[in-house]
């Protein structure tokens, strides 16, 4: 193995990824190598200065805290619902109040019209006549 | 008690052994946002909210997967979420002229040498800053949370060739980032003594 591959492996190697058959490769190479192992040591360095940094001072209330919040979303969805209820009821009235005021308009419009619309047939031979009003409602009528 | 368990208790009703799997991960996971995003405050309160959101999708975890790479994918998200927004947000100061104060995104290198191990710990962190976000994330998953290719690519969907070339790379642009500035200060100490 020469030096340009190990160096593509070094990281690689590092992070305990390689198949041991290539491990063995890189280690072999790294005894030998001079220039290898100086580049190795600085990847062994920096990693160790990474891992330096402690991990955040951990907070003894944090699970509580997620619990508190886990219920206050479902308490702020509750208090949704009355908003929604009463938004519902607001919508309900409106819709009958506008369906109300629809029919009775149409009612009270189609009067006009049915008031000027009647016929009137003589049945034949008889002295009885067909009124018809408003083309459904029929009566008999004496001449 | 496995993770599994926990889980099928929480989704039959049983929402407060939830707060065992908090106490299993919270560390993991807040140890995890605090180095992508270098800022502790926001990673607690980042860290409560990706919490929330795993709760939420609870219902969608299989248990054919890992529940780690369940609930690190939903913090991976989330983080990503929020240096996008904070992005944005030091991109809008910039265009309206304003001096964006918040910390992790404008400190400069430190011009003296550091002396105690807080300096050393926040040239470290800056160093991590100025890293690629993606590099930056492969190299927390596999540095500080020790995960294993496998896993990392469980968390992100990357594939294993892209995980050990960002890995790779930043560790390079790491040394190469951290030699420069070492010889920079040596620079300036040679400048001051004389």
């Amino acid at each position: 193995m020469n030096c340009k591959k190990v160096s593509r492996l070094l990281s690689i190697y590092q992070d305990r990824e390689l198949t041991s058959a290539l491990e063995r490769q890189v280690e072999f190479h790294l005894r030998d190598c001079h220039a290898c192992r100086s580049e190795w040591d600085g990847l062994q360095e920096l990693v160790g200065s990474l891992k330096c940094l402690p991990p955040p001072a951990s907070d003894p209330y944090f699970p509580t805290k997620v619990m508190a919040g886990l219920q206050d979303n479902r308490a702020r969805k509750f208090r949704l619902l009355p908003a929604i209820a009463y938004a519902l009821i607001f919508l309900t009235m409106f819709l009958s109040g506008f369906f109300l005021q629809l029919s009775y308009n149409n009612t009270m419009g189609a009067e006009k019209p049915k008031a000027a619309t009647f016929t009137a047939v003589l049945l034949e031979n008889q002295d009885l006549g067909l009124l018809a009003v408003h083309d459904n409602t029929l009566a008999l009528f004496e001449r | 008690m496995s993770d599994d368990e926990i889980v099928t208790a929480v989704l039959a009703g049983r929402r407060q052994d939830f707060e065992i799997l908090v106490r299993r991960y919270s560390g993991k996971i807040i140890h995890f946002i605090t180095r992508m995003t270098q800022d502790r405050d926001e990673a607690q309160s980042i860290s409560q909210e990706v919490f929330l959101k795993i709760f939420q999708n609870l219902p969608y975890y299989r248990k054919e997967n890992n529940f780690s790479a369940f609930i690190f994918k939903i913090a991976k998200n989330m983080t990503l979420n929020w240096l996008n927004r904070e992005k944005r947000t030091v991109l809008f100061s910039r265009l309206l002229g304003r001096e964006f104060n918040k910390a992790p995104f404008r400190q400069e290198p430190p011009r003296v040498s550091p002396q105690d191990q807080k300096e050393r710990e926040s040239e470290i962190s800056r160093n991590l800053l100025l890293l690629a976000e993606e590099q930056r994330l492969a190299l927390i998953l596999k540095v500080y949370l020790e995960f294993s290719y496998k896993q990392i690519r469980e968390i992100t969907g990357w594939s294993i060739p892209k995980i050990e070339t960002l890995i790779s790379r930043a560790k390079s642009r790491l040394k190469k980032n951290i030699l420069l500035q070492e010889r920079s200060r040596e620079v300036v100490y040679t400048a001051r003594k004389k």
